[in-house]
Parts: C-alpha cells; sequence; structure tokens
C-alpha cells in the first residue's frame, strides 16, 4: 500500500517536472566573473531614503544610487587614495558663487545629467529634495546645522540656497550623503516619500535592482550615467554577521570585500595568500568621558589623574592589535584644524597619584563606569583600565548595559563614566566640538561646559577665513585637552580586506566605500 | 473531529496571554527603539519625531488596543530596522526556517529512534555506553560552537561543505517557487541544479541543528523501549517464538511509540527556536537570524509576532502529538 502511494507520487513529480520549466533548466544563472564583485557586509541595512538612511551598509546604497550637487576631493597618501574633505569638487552642480556676504549660493547644474529613468535633474528637483531632506527624521538637524533659509529656482538649471547666516559648514555637509538629489516627480507618482524606503530615484552610478535586507543586494552599473563610468558592472553584497564567516570567505575567495573584521583576524589575514589588508587612520575616535557634573569628576585635577593613569601602549597593542593610533586630542589627528596642544598625558602612575593628592582624594575613591554591550574592544579597555585604576587606589565598578538601554542612559545626561565611539561624518572641528563639547552640545553628555571653547567655537562658525578658523579652533582644543573631560583612548583604523587585483578604494571619512571607484577583478 | 475543534479553542486564551505578556515585556524594558533607529549623532528632536512615528508616545493600553485591533486585521505591525512590513519580511523568510527544521527534525527521528532502539535491546554493551556518550555530548553540545566548528573544518579545511551564504550557491537560481521550500520545490519542478545545491547547503545547519534533538530523543527512545522490553506481553512474545526484530519493532516499538511522538513533537517546537543561533551562524537567510536583529535594533513589532508565532507552532505541535498518540492508543482520545 504505502509502496504505490510513493511510486504515484514519484511518477506525478516527474510528470509534472517534465513538461514545467524550472529555474536552472537553462543551465543555471551564471554569469562571466570579471566586471564582477561580491562584498560581505555584516548587516543589511535599514532603509534607501537618502535622508533617512544613517547606517553603513544603507549609506553605502545611497551613495551608490544618488549624486550629490558637490562632492570631497581626493588626494593620495602614502600611494593610497583618500577623500580630501576640505576641498569641494563639483557633482551635480559643475560650478557655484557665494554672494560677497557668503550668506548665499548659486550652483549651476550639470546640463548632461540624467536620472536612472532618463528624466533630466532640473532646479525642480533639487529644490523639491531639499524640501524632503528638511521634512525627514533623520537628516533635518544637518539642514538645521548647515544653515540653511531658502532653496529656490533660478531657471531650469540654476538653484539659490540662501543661508540665515555665514556658515562655513554648509558647503562640508553638502557632499553627505543625507543631501543626494532626488528624482521627486518619480516618488511622488509611487506615492510619496515612503516608497523612497525601499526604492531608488537617483542619477548615480548604480542601481540597486535587489535588496533583501535578511541576505543581499545587488548593485547593476548605470549605463546612462553622466559621469565616469563605473568599472565594475555588477556588485553583489552578502549580509553575513558572523565575522568569523566573513573572514573564511574572503580567504577562500568566495568574497572579494569585506568590511568589520575584527583586529585578531586582521593579523592572520595579513599572511593569507591573495589578501589585502587595507587598514588606514580614520577619524573614528574611542574615549573615556567623566560627567563633569558629578563629583569628583567636577575636578579637573581627578580628571587629569584619570588621564594619567590609562594604560595607552596596552590598549593600542594587546586590544587593537596595531589597528588603532593614539589619540591626542578630542578631535581626531585626521580631521582638517586638529591641534593636540595642551595634551601632555602618558602613562604614569607617580603624576596620578600626585594630582589625587592635590585633589585631596590621596585615598583614592570609587565610581560607577557603564559599559555598553555591541563592541569587543570596550569590554576589554574596562577591564585593562579598571587593573590600572586599581593601583592608585581608586575602584572602577563596572556596570554592564545592553546598547539600547546604553544610549537611552547617556542622554539623561547623569552617567558618570563611560566609553564610547564616534565618528563625525562631517569632517569638520565645528561639527566634532559643537555636538560633543560645546556647552549647547546635543550629544555632551559628560556636561563639559567651557566658555573658552563656547567662545571660539561660536566664533569660528562665522569665520570665512580657514586659518583664523583653526587657529580659534585650535583655542578650544588646547582648553578641552588641558581640563580632560575625556581621557582619550585611541583613533580606530578603517580596515577594508579585499583580494588582490582590486583597485581604487579610497577612504573617506565616513567609512563607506564608493564601488564606482573599484575596478579590477577579485583574484 | 470534535477532539480537535475543542484543542483549537483552548488555544484562543493561550495566545491572547503571550500576546499581552510579550507586549508589557518588551515595553517595561529600558531601551528606547527610537533612540537605537536614530543611531548615536542624532539631535533629540530627531528622537522625538520618530518616536510620533512609531506610535510610542501614546500611552501603553492606547497602544496595545491598537495592537490588537492591528493584529484582528491580518496586520503584524512594521519592521523599523528593515523598512518593510513584518508580514512580508515573515513571509520572505519563514519558509527557509521552516525547511530547516523539518529537515533538521527529520534526521533526528532516523538517527534518533533506531540509536535508542538499539541502545536498549543491547542494554549495558559497548554500543549502548557509546550511545549514551553521544547523547551526552549531543545534548549539551553549544549550538553556536559546533556550527562554527563545522565550518571550519568541513568548509575551511577539508572543502565539502560549501559556503555558509544563504540557501543555494551563487549562480544558482532558487527553484520555481511553489511552497518556498527549496528542496520539495526543486523535486516538484524536477530542477536538479537547484535540488543538488539547496541539498549540500541544507544538510550542514540541519546536521548541527539535529545534534541535540538526535541525542534527546534516542535518549528518551531508550528509556521508552526498556520499560516495555520488561512488560508480560513482550516476555509472552518472545515465548511464542517469535523473532526477535519482529518483538522489538511489532510489540515494543509501537507500544514505546505514543512517549516517541511526545518527545518529537516538542523538539520540532526546540528546533524553530535553536534555528535562531544556526541561522546566525551560517548565514540562513531564516527568521531567527531576523529576530536577533529585532533584538539588538528594540524593534517591537518582528519580536512580537516572532513569539506569537512560536506560542502557535508550540501549541500546534502539541495538538498535533495528541491526535497522533489518540491514533496510536485509543485509550488517550476518550481520556
Amino acid at each position: 500500500m504505502k509502496r504505490t502511494v510513493l511510486a504515484i507520487a514519484a511518477a506525478a513529480a516527474l510528470a509534472v517536472s517534465g513538461c514545467a520549466a524550472n529555474a536552472n533548466s537553462n543551465g543555471g544563472g551564471k554569469e562571466d566573473a570579471g566586471d564582477t564583485l561580491v562584498a560581505a557586509y555584516s548587516e543589511g541595512g535599514k532603509t534607501l531614503d537618502p535622508a533617512e538612511a544613517n547606517d553603513v551598509t544603507s549609506d553605502t546604497f545611497v551613495v551608490a544610487a544618488y549624486d550629490q550637487l558637490v562632492t570631497y576631493g581626493r588626494t593620495e597618501v602614502d600611494g593610497k587614495p583618500k577623500a580630501k574633505t576640505d576641498e569641494i569638487v563639483p557633482m551635480l552642480a559643475e560650478s557655484w558663487q557665494a554672494s560677497a556676504d557668503i550668506t548665499s549660493y548659486t550652483f549651476k547644474l550639470r546640463a548632461g545629467a540624467k536620472f536612472q529613468n532618463g528624466s533630466p535633474v532640473t532646479a525642480d528637483a533639487v529644490v523639491k529634495s531639499f524640501a524632503h531632506i528638511k521634512a525627514s527624521s533623520s537628516a533635518s538637524f544637518l539642514y538645521k546645522m548647515a544653515g540653511i533659509a531658502k532653496v529656490t529656482k533660478v531657471d531650469e538649471h540654476t538653484v539659490k540656497i540662501d543661508l540665515t547666516a555665514p556658515n562655513h559648514l554648509f558647503l562640508q555637509i553638502l557632499p553627505m550623503y543625507s543631501f543626494s538629489i532626488i528624482d521627486m516627480d518619480t516618488v511622488a507618482k509611487n506615492g510619496g516619500a515612503k516608497w523612497l524606503a525601499t526604492n531608488t530615484a537617483g542619477s548615480g552610478p548604480y542601481s540597486i535592482t535587489k535588496w533583501d535586507p535578511a541576505t543581499e543586494a545587488s548593485m547593476t552599473r548605470n549605463d546612462g550615467y553622466w559621469g565616469d563610468k563605473p568599472k565594475l558592472r555588477q556588485v553583489s553584497v552578502k549580509f553575513i554577521a558572523e565575522a568569523s564567516n566573513r573572514v573564511q570567505l574572503l580567504r577562500k575567495g568566495e568574497v572579494g570585500l569585506a568590511l568589520e573584521v575584527p583586529p585578531k583576524d586582521v593579523q592572520s589575514l595579513k599572511s593569507a595568500d591573495g589578501v589585502v589588508i587595507d587598514s588606514r587612520a580614520s577619524n573614528k575616535i574611542l574615549f573615556f568621558a567623566m560627567n563633569n557634573n558629578i563629583k569628583p569628576f567636577d575636578d579637573p585635577r581627578v580628571r587629569q589623574a584619570v588621564s594619567y593613569a590609562i594604560p595607552y601602549e596596552k590598549l593600542l597593542n594587546d586590544v587593537m592589535k596595531g589597528e588603532a593610533s593614539p589619540m591626542k586630542s578630542a578631535v581626531a589627528s585626521s580631521t582638517p584644524g586638529f591641534s593636540d596642544a595642551g595634551y601632555t598625558y602618558k602613562h604614569d602612575l607617580d603624576k596620578a597619584r600626585a594630582l589625587l593628592a592635590e585633589a585631596g582624594l590621596s585615598k583614592g575613591f570609587s565610581f560607577d563606569f557603564t559599559l555598553g554591550s555591541g563592541f569587543d574592544d570596550w569590554n576589554d579597555d574596562a577591564v585593562l583600565i579598571q587593573a590600572e585604576l586599581a593601583k592608585i587606589g581608586v575602584t572602577m565598578n563596572i556596570k554592564k548595559m545592553a546598547r539600547p538601554q546604553f544610549l537611552e542612559a547617556l542622554e539623561t545626561k547623569k552617567v558618570q563614566s563611560y566609553i564610547t565611539r564616534w565618528t563625525s561624518f562631517v569632517n569638520d572641528p565645528g561639527y566634532h566640538l559643537g555636538l560633543l563639547l560645546t556647552s549647547q552640545g546635543s550629544s555632551n553628555y559628560a556636561n563639559f561646559s567651557d566658555p573658552v571653547v563656547d567662545k571660539a567655537w561660536q566664533q569660528a562658525a562665522t569665520e570665512p577665513d580657514v586659518a583664523k578658523r583653526n587657529k580659534l579652533y585650535g583655542e578650544a582644543q588646547q582648553s578641552i585637552n588641558t581640563k580632560s573631560p575625556w581621557a582619550y583612548l585611541y583613533e580606530y583604523n578603517i580596515v577594508v580586506a579585499h583580494r588582490a587585483g582590486i583597485d581604487g578604494y579610497t577612504s573617506y571619512p565616513d567609512g563607506i566605500v564608493r564601488f564606482v571607484q573599484l575596478s579590477g577583478t577579485t583574484k | 473531529m470534535n477532539l480537535v475543534l475543542r484543542r483549537v479553542a483552548a488555544m484562543a486564551p493561550a495566545l491572547i496571554g503571550v500576546v499581552v505578556c510579550i507586549f508589557v515585556l518588551t515595553r517595561v524594558l529600558p531601551g528606547d527603539p527610537a533612540r537605537t533607529l536614530a543611531g548615536d549623532q542624532a539631535d533629540p528632536s530627531v528622537v522625538a519625531k520618530i518616536r510620533t512615528d512609531m506610535g510610542l508616545d501614546q500611552p501603553l493600553h492606547v497602544q496595545l488596543v491598537r495592537y490588537f485591533s492591528d493584529l484582528l486585521h491580518g496586520d503584524l505591525g512594521f519592521a523599523w530596522h528593515t523598512g518593510h512590513s513584518v508580514t512580508s519580511d515573515f513571509a520572505s523568510r519563514l519558509p527557509a526556517t521552516i525547511e530547516l527544521a523539518l529537515v533538521a527534525l527529520l534526521i533526528a527521528l532516523l538517527a534518533g529512534i533506531p540509536l535508542g532502539v538499539i541502545s536498549a535491546t543491547r542494554r549495558d554493551r559497548p554500543v549502548d555506553h557509546a550511545g549514551r556518550v553521544f547523547s551526552l555530548l549531543g545534548a549539551s553540545m553549544p549550538l553556536f560552537w559546533l556550527g562554527l566548528m563545522v565550518i571550519v573544518v568541513f568548509y575551511n579545511q577539508l572543502g565539502w561543505a560549501p559556503a555558509p551564504l544563504g540557501r543555494v550557491a551563487e549562480g544558482v537560481n532558487p527553484p520555481t517557487h511553489l511552497t518556498g521550500l527549496y528542496v520539495l520545490d526543486s523535486l516538484l519542478t524536477g530542477d536538479l541544479v537547484a535540488l543538488r545545491s539547496s541539498l549540500s547547503h541544507i544538510i550542514w545547519p540541519a546536521l548541527c541543528l539535529a545534534t541535540g534533538s538526535t541525542a534527546i530523543i534516542a535518549r528518551m527512545t531508550r528509556s521508552a523501549m526498556l520499560e516495555v522490553i520488561g512488560q508480560d506481553y513482550v516476555r509472552t512474545a518472545v515465548s511464542k517464538g517469535l523473532k526477535p526484530s519482529v518483538v522489538t519493532l511489532k510489540h515494543a516499538l509501537r507500544n514505546a511509540a505514543p512517549v516517541i511522538v511526545t518527545v518529537s513533537g516538542l523538539q520540532f517546537g526546540q528546533l524553530m527556536g535553536g534555528a535562531v543561533i544556526t541561522e546566525t551562524v551560517f548565514t540562513w537567510p531564516g527568521i531567527g537570524s531576523y529576530v536577533v536583529q529585532s533584538v539588538l535594533a528594540t524593534d517591537y513589532a518582528p519580536v512580537q509576532a516572532f513569539t506569537l508565532l512560536a506560542a502557535v507552532v508550540y501549541l500546534a505541535a502539541n495538538l498535533v502529538v495528541d491526535l497522533v498518540n489518540a491514533r496510536l492508543d485509543p485509550r488517550i482520545a476518550d481520556a
């Protein structure tokens, strides 16, 4: 009985398959290798809407599918291409002019530029795109920070942007992916801004042909691109959460490029055949913040003492395995305007003890340290710092917290001490200090408040002369470095591991890979 | 039939309880999803705006009522971290998880039951001891470690396993969509390319996932068999001169079956849960890795939907177990 049922089922299956064409009946979808690349990312991204994207994967797709009015220049450092963020070069705008009082800019749009559906990039599209950014959840604060008052169409290919006041951050912020120019007519036809979360309407070098945040995404070259033709015809991005899997796949050549390689694997990959490790200084920093409103950290001498007790060498070598560099100011050393004036700290426990004695704490003290989850190096750093502080009689109570709770706790501004990392996508001290260390800074969770810094920052914001501006930022940094609201731990390297034969990777402060710049084949 | 209806009706209060519990739990726990979604550089005004969009500014009971009304309309909510509705995310991922759990259950049954039977009939002989060691190891092996080891040894060193990347190899098209289960779909469409590729991809994670269940099913089969083998009717059957294999399989195993069915049913629920880890390790595009990401992102809706689904799966597995046992032993149906 059972056998007959099985036989009938098998016969039926064969009968069905005999006539129906299947997905692989033409021998599978094998494509020519050569101008294709497979990249491994840790997660799949949240949205394709340029104004809402704020994670590496989402930003990567936005940068591939959209253009902005202007972009950052490129330069070479040690023979490797790198973004030059203080040089703003044309993109969709072929030229621009500032008014005499630098409160308005007029952009002339490139005539031949087209959106991916063939319609031209017009002044209307720019005006509507800026309205979309202004109304967004994520990018609206950048819009405010850029000081944009009004965006108007002058003629079909000319746009005028009025500012509320002179603002040197304006041109710095404009190249960000958030300020992508969107074909808003297509968006309107498809029912509005929500459609942008899963679809693209840009003029960029690639179109996103598939995006499933659970598994993978594909990008296909936009053959009608107005700029230099991208060399890679097809890029597929696989989302692989497990870091060890990304490393093994790269090692075996199954993927051509991998992001977020843990420091311990970087060492082993360096000796692997056919793998190139591109590890470069970035402006991503890690710092140990001490809440200036909570005793005993309201006394600068106590904060300085902690800064002298940090085992800097151990953090760089044992935790980061050399994939980080020393941090010597609140501003990253690769940011234009960086100054390490006032920085005197090195690992020196005697000096730390003396400072504590001076502050009347020769017997030491005990404090709470909040450790947010999610990053292995933070955990190791905290334990090493705890051990060093114990040597000068200071007890550090580590309280662990899941990342969402950690972010929420920081916002109360009542966390006594913590470590956190920060990347200023706008690579400018004005943006960086404004958010983190001015009295009004929305991310100043350690309550640092210093009249010298506030005044210098305000003056610099409207100062058009770069040299004068950097002098003001230098003064601010010197004051911060001396008063030490944070102990500086290190500057991360951005590590991109790829197969030999892939060229053109350019390092940007946002850490996003521009696939349009890559060429070559996986080997 | 009456039994089935009664049992299904009895599920409703349990499900409502689960929904309310998980709803309250996710909201009571610290951690603001709007904050996480906004990213660490976002301005407080940005966070407030997202909170309003997500409806989190409403009082808890209003949110709960809205959630129930959405559920009744078949709307599982919106997954903020993927930008899709939970329903569409589930639809694209659930088949992968079900297929993985089914294959793992199949492996666990095919390996566990014979192992248990052999152990019981050769009690205290080397085979039995080996079986016990395996059960102990299998039941106590951390899944993520086992998974990583399998990848390192069989993919990286030996090259037997395919790259832990999805359900079919790069360059192979998934089979024509019928059920979403790749192995079944490729069989039904006679797609040998997809069949070979999907089998070679599913076998490794399924083996890992099945290890714990195999061990438990083997253990339970063994003890159920031992209990039955000691009974009078088995001794009678042996003394009648029946062949040992007939005694074991027809008399003993049949009577031990209810226990085995019960354990297997519970194990299926376990397998759906274990898939969370296996899927993450093997980059298997199922519901498990999706829920892990949702938890990390404090994305409420997918977590709630998954809990609801897990409850449904457990209740359904229990129901099936009871029905099968009722068939095997009519006394159960009357009870």
